[in-house]
């Protein structure tokens, strides 16, 4: 066993003890910075009577965001942010755009253009008892 | 003339040749000046501005338009601090591009670098004060980015925002940080930067011999000298705040149509350049912070230049130095360029 003096013992001892009192203080900030006040956000949104989308509508719902497609096959939704970093995707004629960095979607939401890598989120769409169309974004 | 507080905190005489114009920019002395301009207009803002995302909007308009001098005060804080980041970084580019890094001033320039980042996150948080629909995207987008660092980004995330998205609880963290959280290591730091460049020896200057001239100024002359820097700069401020008011849009509503462009504030164009070609971590996060990094580094990696060379631009024993970081001030500009000019 190596010769350790009580001198290098205690200064050992005491820098242990104040680091681990810094790296437990840290720990405590962490925990109390990262409280959450605020719920999380709702996950189902109601559209509304299903007979209010007719047949080859798209509709921009601002709120959630993302667009009802009603088409031959039935009722699908697309989410409007970006899977990039998150912006709200801009509607254009053929498609969508993102402002922030300028990821392109087709119709369908398939990625034309990155930096975007994967395509814009499919949601789901089920209608309820009452004939409402309820949008489901988890 | 007996000497005031501000004459002790100067060396009694320094070099003339060291003391120019043309040597020192003036830059440190200047950000200075900024620090204590925007800790004035911002406690005034204070008095007014409400942290809630349904009363920022109102309660700046408020500051702008009602109180009296109230929109010369927010003009000269968000002018005072863009100025800052030019000025930090031309004080940066300085030390670099006269080796003023070199021991005994290795860890002063890491002092000065946290100053950067430190003025940096106070612009951030400080635009995003705002809450309107010009600060939404770069909002969204900068916080995503957090997400994207492995392992911890969740947390970060958690940590930054307060909650699943960018709301009240957000707000009133940017707020937090920004008046007190980033506000008291500045200061601090900024007191021991300050201290350190006396410690160090004052002003970076080459040994006696090797000095083309004995010639000295007092502190007398150096004290006139930065309040006449102090005056010019004040000068310039103040008619930058009466000629341009700092930016304010329609507040942030969910839902609302976005606008066309969602641009970054100016000092992060470049990052915002970068995402648009690249994957958001690597470019968004991992390459601002080796930057940073490598920046920290160069008086410990690179050699630098023997004390002979000290005192004046370009010494050829810093040369890689300079090169280094020239070509990254060269890089955020050209970058900055493309993004504004597609």
């Amino acid at each position: 066993m190596p010769d350790v003096s009580r001198r290098d013992f205690l200064t050992l001892l005491r820098d242990g003890l104040l680091a681990g009192s810094g790296l437990l203080a840290l720990g405590g900030l962490t925990r109390f910075l990262s409280y959450q006040t605020e719920p999380p956000p709702t996950t189902e949104f109601d559209l509304g009577p299903a007979a209010n989308y007719p047949i080859g509508s798209r509709t921009r719902l601002p709120d959630v965001p993302a667009i009802l497609i009603h088409n031959a096959s039935g009722f699908s939704a697309l989410s409007l942010v970006c899977t990039h970093l998150g912006c709200t995707v801009e509607q254009k004629v053929d498609g969508s755009i993102c402002p922030c960095h300028g990821s392109r979607y087709d119709e369908q939401g398939n990625v034309l253009r990155g930096p975007a890598n994967r395509p814009l989120r499919a949601l789901r769409v089920e209608p309820n008892a009452g004939g409402h169309l309820i949008l489901h974004t988890d | 003339m007996r000497p005031s507080f501000f004459h002790h905190l100067h060396p009694p005489t320094i070099p003339a040749a060291q003391a120019q114009w043309r040597y020192t920019l003036g830059a440190g002395g200047i950000a200075v000046m900024l620090v204590l301009v925007l800790l004035v207009t911002g406690a005034l803002e204070m008095f007014f501005y409400i942290p809630t995302p349904d009363q920022a909007g109102p309660s700046i308009q408020t500051i702008a338009f009602l109180v009296p001098f109230g929109g010369l005060v927010r003009n000269l804080h968000y002018w005072a601090a863009q100025a800052l980041i030019v000025v930090a970084a031309v004080h940066l580019l300085r030390v670099v591009f006269t080796a003023a890094y070199v021991p005994p001033r290795r860890f002063n320039y890491l002092l000065g670098l946290a100053l950067l980042v430190l003025s940096l996150l106070l612009d951030f948080t400080g635009y995003a004060l705002r809450w309107d629909e010009g600060v939404r995207w770069a909002l969204v987008a900068g916080t995503n980015l957090l997400k994207t660092v492995p392992w911890m980004g969740g947390g970060l995330y958690a940590l930054a925002v307060g909650g699943p998205e960018p709301g009240g609880a957000t707000l009133i963290r940017f707020y937090a940080w920004h008046v007190f959280g980033l506000v008291l290591p500045l200061v601090i730091l900024s007191a021991w930067h300050l201290f350190r460049v006396r410690r160090d020896g004052g002003i970076a200057v080459p040994p006696p011999t090797a000095r083309a001239t004995a010639e000295r100024i007092s502190r007398n002359e150096l004290v006139r000298r930065e309040a006449l820097a102090a005056l010019i700069a004040g000068v310039a401020l103040l008619a930058l705040a009466l000629w341009r008011a700092a930016p304010l849009a329609p507040p942030i509503t969910i839902g609302s149509v976005g606008i066309a462009e969602a641009r970054a504030p100016w000092f992060l164009l470049w990052v915002q350049q970068l995402l648009r070609w690249g994957d958001p971590f690597w470019a968004g996060v991992f390459v601002p912070l080796a930057l940073t990094v490598g920046l920290a580094l160069i008086p410990y990696l690179l050699p630098g230049p023997p004390r002979s060379q000290l005192g004046r631009w370009f010494p050829p024993g810093g040369r890689l130095a300079q090169i280094i970081t020239g070509a990254i001030a060269l890089l955020m500009i050209g970058l900055t360029v493309l993004a504004l000019y597609p």
